[in-house]
């Protein structure tokens, strides 16, 4: 009997285990190991292969790239609670306040300004939407364009640098994190650009759906304006340079980058005396949590995809997505489409660590850049924060929103949105040069390879061909 | 019952106690690995024991706090249709799922581990680089978690059972 059966039959089983709503982690080592012993009794795989699951989690343990979640996590939630994100919102909405649309670019600003400090959204929507939202509604903004614009700038935290969805793409892809970095750092912007581009065209052709603010709103004039969009800024800029500096310039990892974050983010709060221990153990308490379900789903799915390789399931999707009409540009199609419906069921670490180990191979076959294919996908992956209605960027907004904002307008909002992020997944396809590596010489001026790879077991995680 | 619902809560506050006591250790890696960078910067050379530890330290927290994150809820699931099934439902997917997923997928990583920290701990197994760290701590790491995260997932069950006793079963 041929075990070309088993490879499907366990996709099929993963997606109704996945379904079933037990714990992902565990749904899919489970599926894994259910087939695992299929595949020992029908003879198609051998002990060792089981045998060698404990050396995959020591492994997983020892990934230096994967232990930035904790720091950037443990970071986004100090800042969350440190006041900083409110301190800008306040003078940078004074200082934009003037012009029509203004609270709304003092959002996307904010929210660049903040992603690019952090790599969690939670900490930027939230802020926002307690914020901004409520001066927003009051002076007359459209609720579909206030929140949606929120949820929408909160979400550029996972595709500027330093983002967790770029370190866990990254990661899978088995590219380095800092060329990930530069090669978002364009299309990040591009992206930031086209809301406010968007903002404008609502301006342009609605006034009434984001008016000025009035002069009774705008206390603040001149040297005191600038004073305190300034004292506002700095501190900002410095965790910036804190992370993104010093991993640009080589003087940190990734991973270093965001425990120095950590720590500064650590120093701002407590010397604005805005760290009491309740705050910092309930950071503590959240980071361990998420630190330890994503890095459990990890387990999980190299447990399925050890078996799945084991019964020749690479070469059965290589095959399906290798064989699709229209070659490369066929493959990125369905690829987006794929990632896109998924993104309605799934978040981005599950889509990262289920999914991503599949096309990789593929796209590293069909000649693709790797790293450009990772930006792309990271981009697609933005729609999953924004999706209605299981987005997190939305549920964290709903959370936190005024009662009188309909849930509705929430989702509505979000779809012009979505709709330009898809517009950008577009532009990287057509215009590959503005998320293109191709930069080696830059890069290794830029990137040093520091410790990374020093242990014996970085490469028990996955095997080579797989990096 | 009761017996069993004594060694439920008695697991909770295992678990409980060791989340309180790991999490501690997220910052601890944070500072440790922040001082790396700066040790290196500063003084151009780097120590594998400090680079070691960072791993060892995030090991212990994701490995020994998966317990208290299961008792939480924590552990993510795709709750399309979890979400809308009635609580007696839940309870049926859970118990479903702790016995045929979580507690035979924990008991294999503990019985393949188990022999693979025995080998570290008698050999007394080294980090391969210059400077490197003791090993069979970290392999410990791997049974004692997974074994906190069953013992965590009995006590679930039995939870779970008794709540289904006290369900009307409409």
């Amino acid at each position: 009997m041929s075990m070309e059966w088993m490879a499907p039959a366990m996709f099929a089983g993963l997606v109704l285990v996945l379904l079933l709503g037990y714990p992902v982690a565990f749904s899919l080592a489970a599926n894994g190991l259910i087939f695992g012993i299929i595949g020992l009794k029908l003879g198609f795989l051998d002990m060792s292969l089981m045998q060698a699951l404990p050396e995959r989690v020591l492994g997983i343990m020892a990934n230096q790239t994967l232990l930035a979640i904790p720091f950037f996590t443990f970071m986004g939630l100090i800042l969350e609670r440190s006041g900083m994100a409110e301190d800008l919102l306040e003078s940078v909405g004074q200082l934009f306040g003037a012009i029509r649309g203004g609270l709304a670019y003092a959002v996307i600003f904010v929210g660049a300004l903040l992603a690019a400090t952090t790599g969690v959204v939670a900490a930027s929507v939230i802020a926002m939407g307690l914020i901004s939202l409520p001066i927003m509604m009051r002076y007359g903004y459209d609720a579909r364009l206030a929140t949606g614009v929120i949820a929408a700038s909160g979400t550029l935290a996972q595709i500027i640098p330093p983002s967790l969805v770029l370190i866990v793409l990254a990661d899978q892809l088995g590219v380095s994190v800092g060329a990930l970095y530069q090669g978002a750092l364009v299309p990040s912007l591009v992206l930031t650009g086209l809301y406010v581009l968007f903002v404008w065209l609502v301006t342009m052709f609605k006034p009434a759906a984001a008016p000025a603010l009035p002069l009774s709103a705008r206390p603040l004039r001149g040297k005191a304006l600038w004073g305190s969009a300034l004292r506002a800024i700095v501190p900002p800029l410095l965790l910036i340079f804190l992370v993104l500096g010093t991993i640009f310039l080589g003087w940190a990892t990734p991973t270093e980058g965001g425990a120095m974050g950590a720590t500064g983010a650590l120093l701002l709060a407590w010397a604005r005396r805005r760290l009491p221990l309740a705050l910092l153990k309930q950071a503590l308490n959240t980071t361990t949590r998420l630190s330890s379900f994503v890095m459990f789903i990890l387990i999980g799915s190299t447990v399925f995809s050890l078996i799945f390789r084991g019964v020749n399931g690479d070469l059965w999707v290589e095959h399906l997505l290798t064989g699709l009409p229209g070659g490369t540009l066929g493959f990125l199609i369905v690829v987006n489409l794929l990632v896109f419906v998924l993104a309605f069921f799934l978040d981005f670490f599950e889509i990262a660590f289920i999914i991503i180990p599949l096309l990789a191979p593929v796209a590293q076959k069909l000649g693709i850049d790797l790293i450009w294919f990772g930006v792309l996908i990271g981009i697609n992956m933005q729609t999953s924060f924004m999706h209605p209605p299981f987005g997190f960027a939305l549920f964290y907004l709903r959370s936190v929103a005024p009662k009188e904002i309909k849930t509705t307008d929430i989702y509505r909002g979000a779809i012009p949105f979505v709709l330009i992020q898809l517009v950008m997944v577009v532009l990287v396809i057509a215009f590959p040069d503005i998320a293109s590596s191709a930069k080696p010489k830059a890069l290794s001026s830029g990137v040093i390879e520091v410790p990374m790879e020093q242990d014996g077991y970085g490469d028990y995680y996955l095997p080579k061909e797989w990096r | 019952m009761s017996v069993l619902l004594r060694f439920a809560h008695a697991v909770d506050s295992l678990n409980d106690w060791v989340g309180r006591i790991v999490k501690w250790l997220i910052l601890l890696v944070t500072l440790i690995s922040a001082g790396n960078a700066l040790w290196r910067y500063v003084l151009g050379e780097s120590s594998n024991a400090g680079l070691e530890i960072q791993w060892y330290l995030f090991g212990a927290v994701f490995l020994l706090a998966a317990g208290d994150t299961l008792t939480h809820n924590g552990h993510v699931r795709i709750d399309f249709i979890y979400g809308r099934l009635s609580r007696r439902g839940q309870i049926l997917i859970d118990i479903f799922g702790t016995l045929l997923f979580l507690l035979p997928f924990t008991a294999l990583i503990i019985w393949f581990s188990w022999p693979m920290f025995m080998l570290a701990w008698q050999s007394g197994e080294m980090s391969p680089d210059a400077g490197g760290l003791l090993r069979w701590p970290v392999k410990l790491l791997i049974p004692v978690g997974f074994g906190l995260l069953a013992l965590q997932g009995v006590a679930e069950l039995i939870k779970h059972a008794a709540a289904l006793c006290e369900e009307p079963s409409a």
